[in-house]
């Protein structure tokens, strides 16, 4: 009884030990809320990315690949519901006239994507693409004034001039609207009669324009998928158009997207594809070179979406320490109690208190100081990660400032995921730490001769 | 015939300085009867509050032996002392060894608890608390229960610690210059209030002191010199 009593006592009567509690509390908090953010952060761009993708894609296909013959073959794969073509390329995009601005410096990120003029150019089949991607629902969820005329046919000629759709934000920040025309400065590869290859410029002569100036296109309004990098990244073409500038033969195809029916076998999905895809095409069994892949969305996508978690890892790492520092705080304010009570030991002794009876005295403070922390820390984290959104927009209302910049990530508030798992790992960790650091100093208060304090005085 | 509540027999007591040999007790020979007190009489460095260490079990003899009702004790393991300590000894110090963070009632409760589990005290509280209230009468401290030692007089803090050291009915007190730190009028009350317990529970004490006039009003003086005893 008197451990605990004398525990309570001590812990009660010495504000120092405050120090001790808001340090675990703080540790904790730190932990709770940040990876919160962070997996909050992951599973939102998680959605982004998945809903501006395909279930399964096929890539690097040969140049001999023809979207019907593939078609067919992909069809009977088991769980397929649909697939589309696509051809793929990259240029430049500015008003004719205006010189083309120069490429991008390596390595601007994806996520703020849209801030420069270099795009990656889809060529597709709204008529197939529908059935495969969330296209419909992309052309919807822009603003009234930048949505197509004709959501059926959204990439449909206007005036004679092929059709070009782009990503709200891009457009909104580059100021375009519906019916202004766009050039799009790219060049393509073309073999010479000698096998050799060389880099020529595209010009627009395939699709309605001159031989001498690049291919123009007409705004035909934007999309929106909740991928923010994709959205500045990308414009669609219609692939006849693409394939004609290209000067590609009729049915080439580059890329093609596929539609599961159940998502839960995606994977497994993009092997049977993958597969099927080889087989039509040719490639023997274990032939790797140059052959097409097929990549499950998640798959496609595991680069970036790994770099998210390992963030979240890195900072798990980066706030221990605070739950190191927090260990120290405490192991100094239990030392000096037990510096300071080194008298009550021998009057412990002398009332029939044994050593280990003592050393529970001061392992119970420490465990109450780091069980205080934890309770406190995972409640207040708790609440913080949840009403975190709230505490942004009060602190922007009343001073101005943005602490988490939303739009930047095309969120439309502060992420925020608890595991409960994580919270437990926290608690457990934390109460590991302040045991650790409680057990020092109360077990030299144990091996603390009770003479030498009864004599001391 | 009863055996003495405490007595030591060829108790020696060296301590060790690197490889020398320090000896304190040279082989001490003391037994306290139920109902005596006994002053126990020496210069300083004489080995008398080491003796009273042996004696209450807070430290072990290089040889001899402590008896407690006759029952060889002081080969016991640190629990075991410990428990017995508690039931059968109560310490008063010169320097009262008050918790601080207390108040003078619970540093008389903290001996009621020292062997209990929580909920065993939990169901003894109330008695418990009456019995520690009714000795803080006894010693005239009925009106200080909720005092911390910072508020209370010297006097009054001794008198909290001979309370702390009744609460368990022990056998035996062991007083170490319980009026070393009192001025004289203090330490007569303090003194008084002794030889009152003394009589009125037939309760054996075992009194350092230097004080040769407070050491003939005890029952026997036992005088230790250089680690012996020697009248």
């Amino acid at each position: 009884m008197y451990r605990l009593f004398l525990a309570a006592r001590y812990l009660l009567s010495r504000p120092i030990n405050l120090l001790g509690i808001g340090g675990v509390t703080l540790g904790v908090w730190a932990l709770i809320v940040v990876v919160s953010i962070f997996s909050g952060f992951l599973r939102v761009v998680g959605e982004h990315v998945r809903s501006a993708s395909a279930d399964v894609s096929v890539w690097f296909l040969p140049d001999s690949a023809r979207f019907h013959d593939l078609q067919t073959a992909i069809d009977e794969v088991p769980n397929v519901a649909a697939c589309s073509p696509r051809l793929v390329h990259f240029g430049l995009l500015n008003r004719p006239g205006e010189t083309p601005p120069p490429p991008p410096l390596l390595g601007r990120g994806a996520m703020q994507g849209g801030d420069t003029p270099f795009v990656s150019v889809l060529g597709v089949d709204p008529d197939l693409d529908r059935k495969t991607t969330a296209l419909d629902a992309w052309l919807v969820a822009v603003a009234t004034e930048l949505r197509v005329k004709d959501l059926q046919k959204p990439l449909a000629r206007i005036d004679g001039l092929p059709a070009i759709l782009l990503g709200e934000e891009r457009m909104a920040r580059s100021g375009l609207r519906i019916g202004d025309k766009l050039a799009l400065s790219t060049g393509r590869v073309e073999r010479g009669e000698g096998g050799g290859r060389s880099l020529v410029q595209v010009t627009g002569e395939a699709i309605g324009g001159n031989r001498q100036d690049a291919p123009v296109f007409v705004v035909a309004g934007a999309f929106h998928t909740r991928h923010t990098g994709y959205d500045g990244n990308t414009a669609f073409v219609h692939i006849e158009d693409l394939r004609a500038m290209l000067s590609l033969p009729p049915d080439a195809v580059q890329e093609i997207s596929v539609k599961v029916e159940d998502p839960a076998d995606t994977e497994a999905t993009a092997d049977r594809v993958q597969r099927a895809v080889r087989r039509e095409l040719g490639f023997e069994r274990g032939q790797f070179q140059r052959a097409p892949l097929a990549y499950s969305w998640h798959e496609r996508h595991r680069g970036f979406l790994e770099g998210v978690e390992w963030q979240r890892a890195l900072m798990k790492i980066i706030l221990i320490v605070i739950m190191v520092v927090a260990a120290v705080l405490m192991y100094a304010t239990l030392s000096m109690m037990v510096a300071e009570k080194t008298s009550d030991i021998g009057i412990l002794c002398a009332l029939g208190g044994s050593p280990r009876g003592v050393m529970t005295v001061f392992l119970s403070c420490g465990l109450s100081i780091t069980a205080i922390g934890i309770v406190l820390g995972t409640v207040i984290g708790c609440l913080s990660a949840i009403y975190l959104e709230e505490f942004r927009q009060f602190v922007l209302w009343l001073a101005g400032v943005d602490l988490f910049p939303v739009k930047v990530y095309n969120l439309d508030r502060v992420p925020h995921e608890l595991d409960p798992l994580w919270i437990l790992q926290v608690a457990g960790v934390a109460l590991l730490v302040g045991a650790i650091v409680s057990a020092l100093p109360a077990f030299r208060a144990a091996r603390h001769d009770p003479l030498v304090s009864l004599r001391g005085s | 015939m009863n055996a003495p509540a405490l007595s030591a027999h060829d108790v020696k007591k060296s301590y060790w300085l690197g490889k020398r040999e320090i000896p304190i007790l040279k082989g001490v020979n003391l037994a306290v009867e139920r109902g005596e007190m006994v002053a126990l009489l020496g210069a300083s460095g004489a080995g008398k509050s080491t003796l009273l260490h042996l004696l209450g079990l807070l430290d072990t003899p290089t040889s001899g032996e402590i008896r407690f009702d006759g029952q060889p004790v002081h080969n016991f393991k640190v629990g075991a002392r410990a428990k017995l300590r508690h039931q059968f000894v109560g310490f008063v110090f010169q320097f009262y060894h008050l918790i601080p963070e207390l108040t003078a009632i619970q540093n008389v409760l903290l001996a009621a608890m020292m062997q209990k589990s929580v909920c065993q005290y939990w169901k003894e509280r109330r008695t418990t608390r009456a019995a520690a209230e009714q000795i803080l009468d006894e010693v005239g401290l009925s009106q200080r229960l909720s005092h911390r030692p910072a508020e209370l007089s010297g006097g009054e803090r001794q008198r909290v610690a001979i309370a702390r050291a009744l609460l368990q009915n022990p056998r035996v007190v062991l007083a170490d210059e319980p009026t070393g730190n009192l001025d004289s009028e203090t330490a007569d009350d303090v003194m008084q209030m002794l030889f009152r317990i003394n009589r009125e529970r037939q309760l054996a004490f075992l009194l350092v002191t230097h004080n040769e006039d407070l050491a003939r009003k005890c029952h026997r003086v036992v005088r230790l010199r250089d680690g012996m005893v020697v009248g």
